[in-house]
């Protein structure tokens, strides 16, 4: 069995490998290039100049803190669990570069075809939850603690809506021939040459969006690792390489959900006109095709910093009642009517009216619910202080 | 100029010493009735602007939950609470009270002999008193009986057998370079 | 082997983590232990004293005018109303008269220091409730802007020791109206930006209201004051109810709260900041030419023997000095009576029952100074 790269014959696990060698190698530089961009972009919210020391305009910024990351002592706590605490970062990182596999880049570039793309895609990326929490659990440490069981809590909470988000848009795929319906990414995001899928399902598209930022722990969903409360959460005890890994993991997560998302509701390389121009010329529209997918996550990247410059906090308790009782809910209600138009043959205008309505609601009862004052969740005892020292 | 400022307005000045030793304190021993309480019009020992009132120990936290239940004039409000070393003459523990409503200020406080230094707690009377007790204790060694939590606030929680602002503490290199004149000269300044 | 019945299998206890004292929001030495079951709190322990440096000792050894450094470390923040508590203490105790023009332009300082210290508090409280930076980053801008025209005047950025029993250490700058009333310009700016980036914000306003709610009888039960005292509801402000300085002649609101929880004792304090700029404002109409220090001030401060408490509305509350003097060139004893120690005291009342992440928005809405404390 034989694969072939560039159009090169080569043994298919060979190609499989130098795929994905390449795909790691490539994350790492845009990462860095994240990173920097992040920063900056950041710095010019808060007005400051961001880096600008290390190289023209501090673009070696990055490399140079991954230099240093990489030259510091990697400490493990004398309590921490040897095992545990030095295989977590692993299971962070490699879940998250599995998801390249099925990533489409542009029309033919993707390491694999898969069938059920989407779904691995979904299955894998959410192995990492368990690397945090084992992060959380084996340093010994109670602010580590608290941040895992935070993120393990948040990632099965918004793991749900997110999922079925992707799901409410599988089901409406129109394939060649009258069929509705695909798992495949490839064939996803080829059947949006002439309209996107956010346009159909603005709802699912919201909660795609609510739920990418929990999923990937940024404000205001940032619960696990909150700075000012659990100071880092699960990576407080780590450092130099190990922790590295989980940053690197990150953001290479940041990278591919924004891909999905510009995959699945963007139209990816297909639109606008993405078939169009590589039917004129291939080169051009190769070139055509990789813009269009990097400008659409680069989109969603950019919101993504706007939203961490600008908001506050979520509590966990406003958290999870946001995820189980507003999110989950409206998702259901788009996937059921979904299932109504595919049943009864409707035009696909239904579609966008009840998911614009739904978002609509949405907006409403976040609205409604921010300005009510939260109850105390436990009773104050009133007693002096000290009554309780042990 | 308004009288607030201090001004050596010898009439103003009188007239609100006035006030005070008679209207407010009027008040005050209508709330204090049945406790040897006084007025301090000592020229030496009296504030310069609030009514100071002296109480005998046993009866300090009796009179001040009857300032703070006190018609009309209730003084609910504990601004500060501490001591003041007077060495072999004994310790003063000194009360700020103030009332939210009237705007009225009175100073209670109750002198604690030298060898005795042991006074019932406030914090019955208000949660206020609780880290202001605290600190009066590890720094005079005020004893406040019936404290609900008597442990040191601000110094290491095993240094209770030092009181450093007695004045019987020492603050050695200090005193060595400003206090005793050997920095500057009494007509230097 | 005794075998566990299903209550000790299941048996759940409270985990206690520890805060501080070095911990990105407790805003300088505190530590806090927090008793957590789930992620609710049930226990909190404070502890301070990290910072206690023996002010009050200290300043028993000094001269007078001595003390007034001393007083500048105690309150970092708003070292204007520190001194001015103290000096006003010791000119009410020696009797001493101080110009009307030094007393104005104390009132501006002591204004335009309130205004940077809750700009302090703004920036450093968007922090904590989870805003990445950019209130903070905001807010400093605004406070740079006005501690430049400290520094334009005094010299230092923090440590100013402007204020002399008697009045000032010198001259303000001939630009001074115009510089102030530059900074007024920013500061009037800086007010807008924050209602808008943190009032109006949605999460702001889902994290903040509620929370860590005090009631009125149990704020004065536990002496806090200040803006956290007047967002439960208790007109106490010491600008108008203690009158010291010309606060009677300028014309200012008390500004209260109703729910005493965290979103009203940030929105006092923004509203004060209003308040503050109208003072500026007036001050800068009343101030005329004239001498700054009084034209017989001896040359060795003596007071008569007495004692004095004096209490100034600093930006986080009372800021209280009882002066015990017998006579001399020192003090006897020096109480400094801070806003936070009390205010400080009620934490434990606001935060339990409260999420872990509440007990971090709490401590930030008292705004404590840790050196302030500690003293």
């Amino acid at each position: 069995m034989n694969g072939d790269i560039f159009g090169l014959e080569i043994n298919i696990w060979l190609d499989a490998l130098v795929r994905l060698g390449l795909a790691v190698a490539l994350m790492t530089v845009v990462v860095m290039a994240l990173i920097y961009l992040e920063r900056k972009v950041i710095a010019r919210f808060q007005q400051r100049l961001g880096p600008t020391r290390t190289g023209p305009a501090g673009i070696l910024q990055s490399p140079a803190d991954a230099l240093k990351l990489l030259g510091k002592e990697d400490l493990r706590p004398k309590n921490a669990d040897p095992w545990v605490f030095e295989l977590a970062p692993y299971f962070v990182f490699i879940p998250i570069f599995l998801v390249f596999v099925a990533i489409p880049f542009a029309f033919d570039w993707q390491i694999r075809v898969l069938e059920l793309g989407l779904l691995y895609v979904l299955a894998v990326s959410s192995i990492n939850i368990v690397g945090w929490v084992m992060a959380g659990w084996g340093s010994d440490n109670r602010y580590a603690m608290l941040g895992a069981l935070r993120a393990a809590a948040q990632g099965i909470s918004y793991e749900l809506p997110l999922v079925l988000a992707l799901v409410a848009v599988a089901m409406v795929v129109s394939l060649p021939g009258d069929v509705r319906g695909s798992l495949n990414l490839v064939e996803i995001v080829a059947e949006q040459g002439h309209i996107p899928y956010i346009v159909w399902q603005p709802l699912a598209f919201a909660i795609f969006y609510i739920a990418m930022l929990a999923e990937l722990n940024r404000t205001p969903f940032d619960i696990p690792v909150g700075e000012s409360e659990v100071v880092g959460g699960p990576f407080v005890e780590y450092s130099g390489i190990r922790w590295s890994m989980f940053f690197l993991g990150e953001y290479t997560a940041l990278l591919l959900l924004s891909l999905r998302g510009a995959a699945v509701f963007l139209g990816g390389w297909a639109w606008p006109l993405g078939e169009e121009v590589a039917d004129q010329n291939a080169a051009l529209g190769l070139l055509y095709q990789f813009t269009l997918t990097a400008a659409k996550a680069g989109v969603l990247i950019f919101t993504i910093f706007w939203v961490r410059a600008t908001m506050p906090r979520l509590r966990v308790d406003q958290l999870m009642a946001f995820s189980w009782k507003v999110l989950l809910p409206l998702t259901f209600a788009q996937i059921a009517a979904n299932g109504l138009v595919l049943v009864y043959g409707w035009p696909d205008v239904v579609l966008l009216a009840a998911s614009g309505g739904g978002l609509v609601l949405l907006a409403v009862i976040i609205d409604r619910a921010v300005r009510r004052p939260t109850p105390r969740p436990g009773l104050p005892s009133g007693g002096l202080e000290g009554e309780a020292v042990r | 100029m308004s009288p607030e400022e201090g001004a050596p307005d010898a009439a103003a000045d009188d007239a609100a010493r006035d006030y005070l030793e008679t209207t407010i304190w009027a008040e005050v021993d209508r709330a204090l009735s049945g406790i040897t309480a006084r007025p301090v019009t000592d020229e030496e020992e009296r504030s310069v602007i609030d009514l100071v009132v002296r109480v005998p120990p046993r009866e300090v936290v009796t009179a001040l939950r009857a300032l703070r239940d006190a018609q009309g004039m209730n003084f609910d409000y504990l601004r500060s609470l501490t001591a003041v070393d007077y060495e072999e003459e004994g310790v003063d523990v000194v009360y700020h009270l103030y009332s939210v409503e009237t705007r009225h200020n009175v100073t209670v406080k109750c002198r604690l002999a030298a060898d005795r230094l042991v006074v019932e707690s406030a914090t019955s009377v208000w949660r206020a008193a609780n880290w202001y007790e605290r600190e009066a204790q590890e720094m005079f060694g005020v004893r406040f009986e019936g404290h609900p939590d008597p442990r040191n606030l601000l110094l290491p929680e095993e240094m209770t057998d030092v009181f450093p602002l007695r004045k019987s503490h020492p603050l050695a290199e200090i005193e060595v370079l400003q206090g005793e004149g050997i920095a500057y000269e009494e007509g230097e300044l | 082997m005794v075998a566990n019945t299903p209550e000790q299998e299941f048996e759940t206890r409270e985990l206690l983590i520890n805060m501080g004292p070095q911990h990105p929001s407790t805003h300088g030495v505190f530590r806090m232990v927090l008793g957590v079951d789930g992620e609710v709190v049930t226990d909190v322990v404070p502890y301070i004293g990290y910072m206690h440096r023996g002010a009050e000792k200290l300043c028993e050894t000094m001269d007078f005018r001595q003390g007034v450094g001393y007083m500048d470390r105690t309150e970092y923040l708003a070292n204007f109303n520190a001194e001015l508590s103290y000096v006003l203490a010791v000119e009410r105790l020696a009797g001493i008269e101080v110009p009307e023009r030094a007393q104005w332009i104390r009132m501006i300082l002591c204004e335009l220091n309130r205004l940077s210290s809750h700009f302090m508090f703004t920036g450093a409280f968007g922090t904590d409730v989870g805003v990445f930076g950019t209130a903070f980053v905001y807010s400093f801008r605004e406070r740079e802007v006005i501690l430049d025209l400290f520094e334009e005047i005094t010299g230092d950025r923090l440590m100013y020791a402007y204020f002399r029993p008697g009045g000032l250490a010198w001259e303000v700058p001939e630009n001074f109206e115009t510089r102030v009333h530059e900074v007024l310009l920013s500061a009037r700016h800086g007010i807008r930006e924050m209602d808008s980036l943190l009032t109006e914000n949605e999460i702001f306003l889902a994290r903040t209201k509620g929370v860590g709610a005090i009631s009125a009888a149990d704020a004065v039960d536990w002496g806090m004051s200040g803006p956290s005292l007047r967002a439960s509801g208790v007109p106490l402000d010491l600008r108008r109810d203690d009158p010291y300085l010309y606060y009677p002649q300028v014309d200012f609101d008390v500004i209260t709260g109703e729910a005493g929880d965290v979103f009203d004792r940030y929105h006092v304090r923004l509203r004060e900041m209003r308040e503050s700029v109208r003072i500026i404002e007036q001050c800068m109409e009343h101030l005329s030419d004239g001498p700054i220090l009084p034209e017989r001030l001896p040359r060795m401060l003596r007071t008569p023997p007495g004692e004095i408490y004096e209490r100034t509305e600093a930006p986080r509350g009372e800021y209280g000095i009882y002066l015990v003097s017998r006579g001399g060139n020192r003090p006897y004893r020096l109480k400094v009576r801070s806003a936070c120690f009390s205010n400080l005291q009620a934490l434990r009342d606001m935060t339990i029952g409260h999420y872990v992440a509440d007990a971090v928005v709490i401590l930030g809405s008292i705004d404590i100074v840790l050196c302030e404390v500690d003293r």
